[in-house]
């Protein structure tokens, strides 16, 4: 099996890096009558288009960092830059109708209805009434809630997970280039919360934002950020890289701690199979010889059916698939919940794709290296 | 004669001056609703206290403003009304003087609880899409306290209607007239009669303005935040 297996990647496949969507350059905060700062010269530069998750424990000046960009706290010292523009001065009201805002609590309007909570934004900005009502049943839609039957509810009306599908609607209302959550998710159950994170994955896929995203939760950090910022105590930087790195090579003893023991776990959601060297699987031609690799037979559409021999088992065990556009994650899964050795890897029309075995997983997935 | 045929024979008059009587009312809770909603939002903001001090502090004096504002109401009516004379002179004017000053507090207090209920995260949503602090006040914090801030007139406008009364000692037309007219001539059926029905005047205008109440309160509570 080959090492050339790379990593996820941010920079990758962009000419000459991405732009710089915010940039903190140097912030600090101190709040009146405390000793230490909460934010101490903090710099970082967040990439157009990516969602950056800002983890650490509690009173790390996750919040505050947040709430400085769109200025709801004011610096105490050093600069932000929004797309170019120093806002570090700007009009603060002005800014923020540049910027989207979503909030643990929600903090719905609770006078106004679904409709008019999404508009609000758009009704200062001057919009007129056509485009408003089409742009929040488009949100609407974007966010898995029918129109028609939420539009004129009020949020009394709303289950918590409905509320907040409404409260990020709100904050892309007027699609601004740059989206700041605050623990968006931190107070939904777990069930509703992982298909919050899956739809809110898949909303990125669509409107491209560049999303500033505090979290407590590694699993989320991991799953959802381009990027992870890990605070330390003191409101300092530790590390900002890719959630790979962070996992795989942590900055400092703080980094590496906080990480924890389930990092390697984590990590292999984070590995796509299908940038995975998957081992060969070789197709039963009828009795042929097959060296070291699993043979399996197919069925009359071409899909393995059941594998004829596997490497290193006297019976081969049951066939069991995963789809190529999972993780290693899933892959793990499937042969746990099976109790075999390997899993056949399909593509979309169930061809086979290859496989991933036990053995290779323990054995040669450490030795995966980014792609030069 | 019967207090009904008394009553059969004065009720045009006695309806007049429920009339006066509650337009008097009427002003005064107006007025104070005004004051109240001005100061109210003031005491709230902390605009009375210099931004240095420390929360506590501010917090401190927003109490004590709201409990020195009480203290209006400890003034025996007797002895404001007589006080106003001096300023505004005799007639209505001087009762509706005297009830703004009595129905600031009860409104100002509700005020003031009803926007220290608005929940702060609703607040920060708020700040967080750029609403300033004007359009805040008027577009969600007002609206949110509006059901605390109605409860609130309501208890104003019952307590005005009893002190309103006082006024007849002043020259106050309406039922305020009627009441010192009927003590004046107590001894006689007439006099008696006179106090019962401006007595019974009163209870009327209490239940006019519950209905009043009843229908501004359907109509000007937003749908979202009805009970
Ligand atoms: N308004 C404030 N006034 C004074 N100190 C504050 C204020 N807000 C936060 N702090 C302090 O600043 C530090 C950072 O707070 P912050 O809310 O940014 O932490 P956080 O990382 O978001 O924490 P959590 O994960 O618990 O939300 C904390 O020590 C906190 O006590
Ligand atoms: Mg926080």
């Amino acid at each position: 099996m080959s090492e050339a297996v790379d990593s996820v990647s941010v920079d990758e496949g962009r000419g000459g890096g991405p732009r710089t969507m915010i940039s903190l350059q140097q912030v600090s905060k101190t709040y009146p009558k405390a000793e230490a700062p909460a934010v101490r010269e903090l710099t970082m530069d967040v990439p157009e288009g990516d969602i950056v998750m800002l983890i650490g424990p509690s009173g790390c000046g996750k919040t505050t960092t947040l709430k400085m960009m769109n200025r709801l706290i004011e610096p105490t010292g050093g600069r932000i830059v929004l797309d170019g523009d120093d806002v570090t001065d700007v009009n603060a009201d002005e800014l923020r109708r540049r910027i989207g805002y979503v909030i643990q609590q929600v903090g719905l309007f609770p006078h106004l209805t679904i409709a008019a909570n999404i508009a609000v934004v758009p009704k200062m900005l001057g919009w007129d009434r056509n485009r408003t009502a089409k742009r929040v049943d488009e949100l609407l839609h974007l966010v898995g809630m029918e129109p028609g039957q939420y539009r004129d509810r009020y949020p009394r009306q709303l289950s918590g997970g409905q509320a907040q599908r409404v409260g990020v609607a709100r904050g892309l209302a007027a699609d601004p280039p740059l989206m700041l959550m605050d623990e968006p998710f931190g107070a939904i159950d777990p069930i509703t919360r992982e298909r919050l994170q899956d739809e809110f994955a898949g909303l990125q896929q669509q409107v491209r934002k560049t999303i500033c995203f505090v979290t407590h939760d590694l699993t989320e950090a991991v799953k959802l950020g381009d990027k992870i910022a890990v605070f330390g105590p003191g409101g300092t930087l530790e590390q900002y890289d890719t959630p790979d790195e962070v996992l795989t090579r942590p900055a400092n003893e703080f980094v590496a701690e906080f990480v924890g023991s389930g990092a390697a776990v984590r990590r292999l959601s984070l590995l796509e199979l299908a940038r995975l060297e998957l081992d060969e699987v070789v197709i039963s031609t009828g009795g042929a010889p097959a060296g070291n690799h699993p043979v399996v037979a197919l069925d009359d559409a071409g899909r393995p059916e059941r594998w004829l021999s596997v490497p290193g088992t006297d019976q081969p065990p049951p066939l069991v698939t995963v789809p190529l556009t999972g993780t290693v994650y899933d892959a793990v899964d499937v042969m746990l919940d099976a109790g075999v050795p390997l899993v056949a890897v399909v593509d979309g029309d169930g061809e086979s794709r290859g496989a991933l075995r036990w053995q290779t997983l323990i054995g040669d997935l450490r030795a995966k290296r980014r792609r030069p | 004669m019967t207090f009904l045929d008394y009553l059969s024979q004065e009720w045009v008059e006695l309806v007049i001056l429920g009339r006066i009587s509650f337009l008097i009312v009427l002003y005064a809770v107006l007025a104070a609703t005004a004051v109240s909603v001005l100061v109210g939002i003031a005491l709230y903001t902390n605009r009375f206290t210099p931004e240095s001090w420390s929360r506590t502090a501010r917090k401190g004096s927003q109490d004590t403003l709201l409990v020195a504002s009480a203290l209006a109401l400890t003034v025996p009516s007797l002895a404001l009304f007589g006080l106003l004379q001096k300023w505004v002179g005799l007639g209505a004017t001087i009762t509706i003087a005297a009830l703004v000053i009595y129905g600031i507090y009860p409104i100002l207090r509700n005020v003031v609880a009803g926007l220290n209920a608005v929940d702060p995260a609703v607040l920060e949503a708020a700040k967080g899409v750029g609403m300033g602090a004007v359009r805040r006040m008027i577009r969600v914090q007002l609206p949110l306290a509006w059901p605390v801030i109605l409860s609130g007139l309501r208890v104003a406008t019952l307590i005005l209607i009893a002190i309103h009364v006082v006024g007849g000692a002043f020259g106050t037309p309406g039922y305020p007239d009627l009441l010192v007219d009927g003590l004046a001539g107590y001894g006689t059926p007439g006099g008696l009669y006179a106090v019962v029905s401006a007595v019974i005047g009163c209870v009327v205008i209490a239940l006019v303005f519950e209905l009043v109440f009843l229908l501004v309160k359907r109509l000007t509570t937003p749908r979202g935040i009805r009970v």
